[in-house]
């Protein structure tokens, strides 16, 4: 009884250690949003920990890390970049480029430009910033663009075995491309259905599916103001739109004050962080349907 | 024994004579052996240092200038590469390539903007401090923080890249984060910045007060703010969020690029794409251009050789010459001896010692100088390589 203790006891002591050997070998991987998360954890099959650094309730296109979150970045083996102007915090952040990857690298051509700004300093001329929408994994052939490219770098960094995370992307693949159909038959009655969002947020979707969207400059979750719904009001009128598509779960009366306008409110998260009990692709699914509901009850 | 007594006594009785002796001896004797251990130590460092950096990307031009510029941080500015090359070079998978921006300075100490892949790469350590995480951060090399009196905590500001360019670039002020081990290496006498901080002290990325408000954002509307709009002097957490950069990345300059490629294949395959001549980017081995360096030192120094011998030859026969005309004043002095009784190998003797004497602590100090010499090689060459850049 006493050796049958002892053997149980080593056996358990042994994987505790095994358990923190592997902790400490795993490859590290950082996400900036949670698509890449996603798509990098589907990619990697465990072979690595992926690490979406942003607390909760912060916008991760406005985070600021500190210096223990960059510390931690700098440390990964790889950092998984949105590009197309997300998490503007990388361009004033020191990162080793050598485990950067842009997963938008290869779609530059496809951006869609939203705002120009222009001024001078001192005697210098003029010069103009061009802003960009930058949640292209609304739109499933560029998100699966985005797999492709950290599948790239999994590959070239031997993160994980090549013939796996190959046939890993196959899967994914398939599973966008059926996400991408199932999008267009959705909407395929409704093209040109005038939206209007709570933020602009859904452009690349909007033009992947021939919806045109309207957008305005609502704080996520909170009620809007008298000026506010004025302003949906006119915009609403202008586009004859009669649905209001909102990122988060409003407030009941936010809601109530939309539908006083002959609005119907439909909630499409944007997937910039993980939602409650859904994965990205079964999100993205119901949000689809959702919305074309709508769309076509209106119709 | 009272040979030496007596020998020892006579020198100290002339001592002024027998310092000058002693000092022109030990000089005879030192310089060609410090000179010696001086050369052979800055050769060392300066092909170790060109070994130890495989291929370097530039502007096609002088192969020197480009290696002093990228290597030892100097004065020589060669034309600026573009950071598209960079992306090149990532792209082919072939190698990792380190960008270097080397054209500004700050306190007589060369600002080096680069990535953090530089740090990997040349094995730099830290001392205090942390290394660079936000733009503006500065980490000094451990003689920078010597010379300075500067360490964590500390500010530095660059200085305008020349008296007259009054508009072009702002003078930029940066948060000492860390101090790096020494080296002695060029890397003691640099401060090290991001690439994207050379950028803003360039003027190409800077920061500034809003020129466009949420309700402009909000309408739509185009903002044009056409006046002087102010700009930041100093990245602090509450504007860091106001500088941004003009301009496709692809387009920034760079000093140089070092190239470190996975294998000796791909080192092969990279040269091969930079050998047209009509390519305005060139790829070099930095070792071959420190050898021809090193070689045409040593041509000169085997000039410098035989001008040492030459004039070692000179002050032995003048130090021989002197001691001739002290024995020859001592005539008299050595005839008394001879008459008091001593003998001819006694008076030998005696004037043997005194110059055995004499040459043995020559030697001496000779042989501590050198020793000293041989203890601080590493440092003085490395200060000394900086001074030449």
């Amino acid at each position: 009884m006493h050796r049958y203790i002892e053997r149980v006891v080593l056996a358990v002591f042994g994987l505790l250690m095994a358990t923190v050997v592997v902790a400490q070998d795993r490859p590290k991987v950082v996400a900036v949003n949670y698509p890449l998360q996603y798509f990098a954890e589907r990619l990697l099959g465990g072979s690595a920990e992926v690490v979406f650094p942003v607390p909760d309730g912060v916008d991760p296109s406005f985070w600021r890390p500190s210096i223990s979150d960059i510390s931690m970045i700098q440390s990964a083996d790889l950092i998984l970049l949105n590009g197309a102007g997300f998490a503007t915090w990388v361009d004033r952040v020191t990162l080793p480029r050598s485990r950067l990857v842009n997963t938008t690298a290869a779609i530059k051509d496809q951006f869609i430009v939203t705002e120009s700004i222009t001024h001078s300093h001192g005697d210098g001329g003029e010069h103009s910033h061009e802003g960009l929408a930058s949640y292209v994994w609304l739109d499933p052939t560029l998100a699966m663009a985005q797999a492709e490219a950290i599948a790239e770098a999994i590959k070239a960094r031997n993160l994980a075995p090549p013939d796996e995370v190959e046939d890993r992307l196959q899967q994914l693949r398939k599973e966008l491309e059926a996400l991408d159909q199932q999008a267009k038959s959705a909407f395929s009655d409704v093209q040109n259905a005038a939206l209007i969002a709570t933020h602009p947020r859904y452009q690349y979707f909007g033009r992947r599916y021939g919806l045109e969207i309207s957008s305005l400059e609502w704080e996520a979750g909170a009620t809007p103001n008298d000026a506010q719904i004025a302003e949906l009001q006119m915009l609403a009128q202008e586009t004859a739109a009669q649905v209001l598509i909102w990122e988060a779960e409003p407030p009941v009366e936010a809601i109530e004050a939309v539908e006083s306008l002959g609005l119907q409110s439909v909630i499409f998260p944007t997937l910039v962080r993980e939602p409650a009990d859904a994965t990205y692709l079964s999100s993205f699914e119901q949000s689809v349907g959702t919305l074309s509901e709508a769309i076509q009850m209106r119709q | 024994m009272n040979t030496l007594y007596l020998a020892f006594a006579y020198l100290r009785y002339h001592w002024a004579r027998s310092l000058v002796l002693v000092i022109a001896a030990a000089l005879i004797l030192f310089v060609p052996v410090a000179t010696q251990i001086l050369l052979s130590t800055s050769q060392t460092a300066l092909i170790a240092r060109g070994e130890a950096t495989p291929l370097l990307l530039g502007s096609r031009g002088s192969q020197l200038d480009l290696t002093m510029a990228a290597l030892y941080f100097s004065n020589e500015r060669p034309d600026p590469i573009a950071m598209r090359e960079v992306d090149t070079i990532w792209d082919s998978n072939l190698a990792v390539p380190i960008p270097l921006h080397t054209a500004f300075s700050s306190g007589g100490f060369r600002i080096v903007g680069t990535s953090l892949d530089y740090f990997d790469f040349r094995d730099l350590t830290f001392s205090d401090g942390r290394g660079l995480s936000l733009l503006g951060d500065a980490v000094i090399g451990a003689a920078v923080a010597d010379a300075l009196g500067k360490g964590v905590g500390d500010t530095l500001v660059s200085s305008p890249e020349n008296l007259f360019d009054l508009d072009g670039v702002y003078p930029l002020e940066m948060p000492i984060v860390g101090v790096l081990e020494a080296t002695n290496t060029p890397d003691d006498q640099a401060i090290f910045v991001d690439i994207k901080t050379a950028w803003v002290i360039q003027g190409i990325g800077h920061g500034h007060e809003d020129v466009v408000t949420a309700a402009d954002i909000a309408a739509g509307s185009e903002a044009l703010a056409n006046a002087s709009v102010v700009q930041f002097q100093r990245i602090t957490p509450e504007n860091i969020e106001s500088f941004h950069f003009h301009g496709s990345q692809g387009d920034f300059p760079a000093t140089a690029v070092i190239v470190v490629p996975a294998d000796t294949r791909s080192a092969t395959i990279l040269k091969g794409r930079y050998l047209d001549s009509e390519n305005p980017s060139q790829l070099i081995e930095p070792a071959s251009v420190i050898q021809g360096l090193v070689d045409r030192i040593f041509r000169i120094k085997s000039l410098l050789d035989v001008v040492t011998a030459i004039v070692a030859v000179a002050a032995l026969a003048a130090v021989g010459l002197a001691v001739f005309l002290s024995y020859r004043l001592r005539a008299k002095e050595i005839a008394t001896a001879v008459k008091l009784g001593a003998r001819r190998g006694m008076v030998l003797r005696l004037l043997a010692a005194e110059t055995v004497t004499l040459l043995f602590i020559s030697g001496c100090i000779a042989a501590i100088g050198a020793a000293l010499v041989a203890r601080n090689a590493d440092t003085w060459v490395g200060w000394l390589l900086s001074l030449g850049a």
